[in-house]
């Protein structure tokens, strides 16, 4: 008997699974965004059939994916594209009856064995080809058998096994055991594009993340206070547009030097009221750049009532500038611990926690108005000459293409 | 020009230095291995014995006495470590203090896990050891006193004398680790004259190249290789010895040593006007009076450390901040709390670190940017 196997990639698509019509558009965008997703690791085939897409290196003589380290990569930047609900490594080999099944399906249980300590198992089975002899409960019994004969320390367990052998017979026959869960949403590109506030934090990374899993592709504006702030919180700051664009796509980062503007807000408003007085220019001159960007709204990491500056009154007071555009603020409704959570599952977690981000928070007022009125902002910003510290703010814009390191 | 105020941190090599590398390094015959047999063999050997004897005249001591290692930390940790494994009836006491560098805390560290006992003596704002203190701690079971001979954030320098006259009233059989990777070049060190056992060097910061350290073992002290191999260096350290780097710390440590005296007197006038025209700004000393005049840390009210170290910056003058920045946890230098400097002076404190390259032009350049960066920035 061979042991030739080829190991290739099942991906199942999510929730575009459920559109009606323009089906066909958001399908076509996830396979765009497969193909360029899988582009650093070498060339690929890329077909989909149904709700799955089934993924092998083009050249068919390949060992790309019979790596199992190279295998784990690639497969954890398939289950990165927005759209999936999971990814499994899976072993295609040429057979025609269940004894090739059974031969491999053994394989795949050494191997796992070989990894884990498991006790339990069950055997699914799906039969595309229905030319093939058996039906699908019966081949799971066969090879269950077969498993149970070879191993006798193994039981059957149908409800919570430990691990599941999944046969499939189709044109090729297949085996795998392990799905990865993929991030789910919808394919970037399918929803516009949005222009992030992106700080060195914790939160605006996730927002970012959360609005590319609804397909919005997105643009990312960084405020640096050099020499407030350092050369490295800037640095920090594309480290964290990279690792959002390993799902969002290549990001655009304009940094806007706004050292210049703070002092002059320093000056000429009062100390309580600076924080807010600042966000309204941040959202403005975040707004104008959106605008000539062709983005459709800006996205915040704000939570209610996080920090002084996010109670709901100070968000009312900052979300009044943006007047051409929605403020998505996805984490409105999200606590800390929650943030901190899917930071960690992005990747972001341990690069926001860098302590560069707001170590010189020379401008923050000891005791910032968490309650601000319409009067106080008109009283404070009575001295300034907002349009000219906008237009001031967007000319010093500098712009940076942020695109995913390879093998990131 | 740019003004390197940050020799603490480390230092431009000598342009000598680099000559002397580069000429070193594209030689047909001085690439060979002191180990090999054939001619070339021998001859770096030749070299590197006559480097090592030209280190041991500047800090008189024996060539036997100095082993080459790769950095101040591998040779801290060596002496610590290695002191300790090595002669267990020694004692398993080990006294020092918490304004140490992390190569020696991360040391002690080590060895408490592996059943010391560690004795940080207090120090005072002047950055100076308890000596009452370390007179009451010394006992039989003490195995190993270890001190920075000048604090790298202060200049602080270590009361040496007066320690090792402890050391021999209360048991001379405690042996003195000394780290001298700040004081190297800058004061004078005579190690068969100071009494003490061991003692760390480092040779990127007298402007000699990174990637080397020298430790030095007093003739009849045993300690413990770290790294182990083909048994170079007596046993002591293994690896292949690199000839050029010895060298040029040859080189570098003739240099410092040649003026000593008349450089650290010239420092110490720079220094003292220097420390004064910041005090008219409003800038606070942090650094003792007697402190090594090399080292000066200050405070500079309303600027955080990492603020001004980038005004500063923008001017192109190096300096360094020793906190760790970072708001939340609004962490200091622990050197600085240790001392009991107050939680605002060391949140903004910037060290300036000074070789015996630098003038007086500089500084005054220094404290006119300060004072524009005072008019611009000062919120």
């Amino acid at each position: 008997m061979s042991h030739a196997y080829k190991t290739v990639i099942l991906a199942r698509m999510g929730e575009i699974a459920l559109k009606g019509l323009n089906r066909g558009k958001f399908e076509r965008q996830l396979m765009s965004n497969m193909r360029w997703r899988l582009k650093e690791f070498g060339a690929f085939t890329i077909i989909q059939s149904q709700s799955r897409i089934w993924i092998e290196p083009k050249d068919p003589e390949s060992d790309l994916l019979e790596d199992k380290q190279t295998a784990q990569e690639v497969l954890k930047a398939v289950t990165q594209v927005f759209g999936l609900v999971s990814a499994s490594l899976v072993w295609k080999f040429e057979g025609t009856t269940i004894d090739d099944i059974k031969q491999y399906a053994l394989m795949l249980t050494d191997d796992i064995l070989s990894e884990h300590d498991y006790k339990t198992f069950k055997v699914e089975s799906k039969r595309g080809n229905k030319r093939f002899p058996m039906a699908s409960p019966e081949i799971a019994a066969d090879v269950g058998e077969a498993i149970l004969i070879a191993h006798e320390e193994l039981s059957v367990d149908v409800h919570q096994p430990d691990f599941v052998i999944y046969v499939e017979v189709r044109e090729s026959m297949y085996v795998y055991s392990e799905k990865l869960e993929g991030h789910r949403g919808l394919p970037v590109g399918t929803a516009g594009k949005g222009m992030l506030l992106l700080s060195g934090g914790i939160d605006s990374p996730v927002a970012g993340y959360m609005m590319a899993s609804r397909g919005m592709q997105l643009e990312a504006i960084y405020f640096h206070s050099y020499p407030y702030t350092s050369e490295r919180a800037l640095e920090k700051v594309k480290d964290l547009a990279r690792i959002v664009s390993q799902y969002s796509g290549t990001i655009l980062l304009h940094v806007c030097n706004f050292t210049d503007i703070q002092l002059n807000l320093y000056k000429n408003s009062p100390q309580d009221m600076l924080t807010i007085t600042m966000r309204r220019i941040m959202f403005e001159i975040a707004e104008e750049v959106a605008k000539k960007q062709e983005c459709k709204c800006l996205i915040t990491g704000e939570s209610l009532g996080q920090v002084a500056s996010q109670t709901i009154e100070a968000i009312q007071i900052t979300n009044e500038v943006v007047k051409t555009m929605p403020v998505f603020r996805p984490l409105i409704g999200t606590d800390k611990e929650e943030t901190c959570n899917i930071s960690r599952r992005i990747g972001a977690f341990e690069t926001s926690i860098l302590p560069y981000e707001d170590c010189c928070t020379v401008f923050v007022a000891k005791h910032p108005k968490t309650h601000p009125q319409k009067k106080h902002i008109i009283e404070a910003e009575s001295k300034l000459d907002i349009e000219a510290l906008v237009k001031q703010g967007v000319e010093g814009i500098e712009t940076y293409k942020i695109e995913r390191t390879p093998r990131g | 020009m740019s003004i390197y105020f940050d020799n603490s941190a480390t230092t431009k090599p000598l342009p000598e230095v680099a000559r002397l590398v580069y000429e070193t390094l594209s030689s047909e015959e001085e690439y060979g291995n002191p180990g090999s047999l054939h001619r070339l063999g021998v001859m770096a050997e030749k070299k590197l014995n006559d480097d090592t004897d030209r280190i041991a005249k500047c800090l008189s001591c024996k060539r036997d006495e100095l082993f080459f290692t790769s950095c101040g930390s591998e040779s801290v940790n060596t002496s610590i470590l290695g002191y300790i494994r090595q002669n267990p009836r020694a004692g398993k006491k080990i006294i020092s203090t918490k304004t140490e560098h992390k190569a020696s805390l991360e040391s002690f560290a080590r060895l408490e896990k592996e059943g010391c006992e560690i004795c940080y003596i207090p120090v005072d704002i002047h950055g100076q050891p308890d000596l009452a203190a370390l007179e009451a701690a010394i006992d039989d079971q003490t195995a190993l006193l270890s001190f920075t001979h000048v604090n790298n954030e202060t200049g602080a320098i270590l009361p040496l004398e007066k320690i090792v006259q402890i050391r021999n009233k209360k048991n001379r059989n405690t042996k003195i680790h000394l780290d001298c990777v700040q004081s190297l070049g800058k004061l004078p060190i005579s190690l068969s004259r100071m009494g003490v056992d061991m003692a760390s060097f480092s040779g990127h910061k007298i402007h000699a190249l990174k990637g080397f350290g020298l430790l030095y073992i007093k003739s009849g002290v045993r300690v413990q290789p770290l790294i182990i191999g083909g048994g170079q260096q007596r046993g002591m350290r293994s690896g292949t010895q690199s000839p050029y780097l010895v060298s040029a710390f040859a080189m570098a440590l003739e240099e410092a040593t040649k003026n000593l005296p008349e450089n650290l007197e010239r420092m110490t006038s720079l220094r003292d006007e220097f420390a004064a025209k910041l005090e008219e700004l409003g800038v606070t000393i942090i650094s003792p009076k007697d402190a090594l005049p090399y080292v000066l840390n200050v405070s500079f009210p309303s600027f955080q450390s990492e603020t001004m170290l980038h005004c500063l910056e923008e001017k192109e003058i190096y300096v360094s901040t020793v906190s760790a920045c970072s708001s939340k946890s609004k962490a200091v230098s622990y050197v600085l709390s240790e001392m009991g400097v107050k939680l605002e002076l060391a949140r903004n404190a910037v060290r300036f670190s000074f070789c015996r390259m630098n003038t007086k032009e500089e500084m005054d350049q220094t404290i006119a940017a300060i004072s524009e960066i005072y008019e611009k920035y000062k919120v």
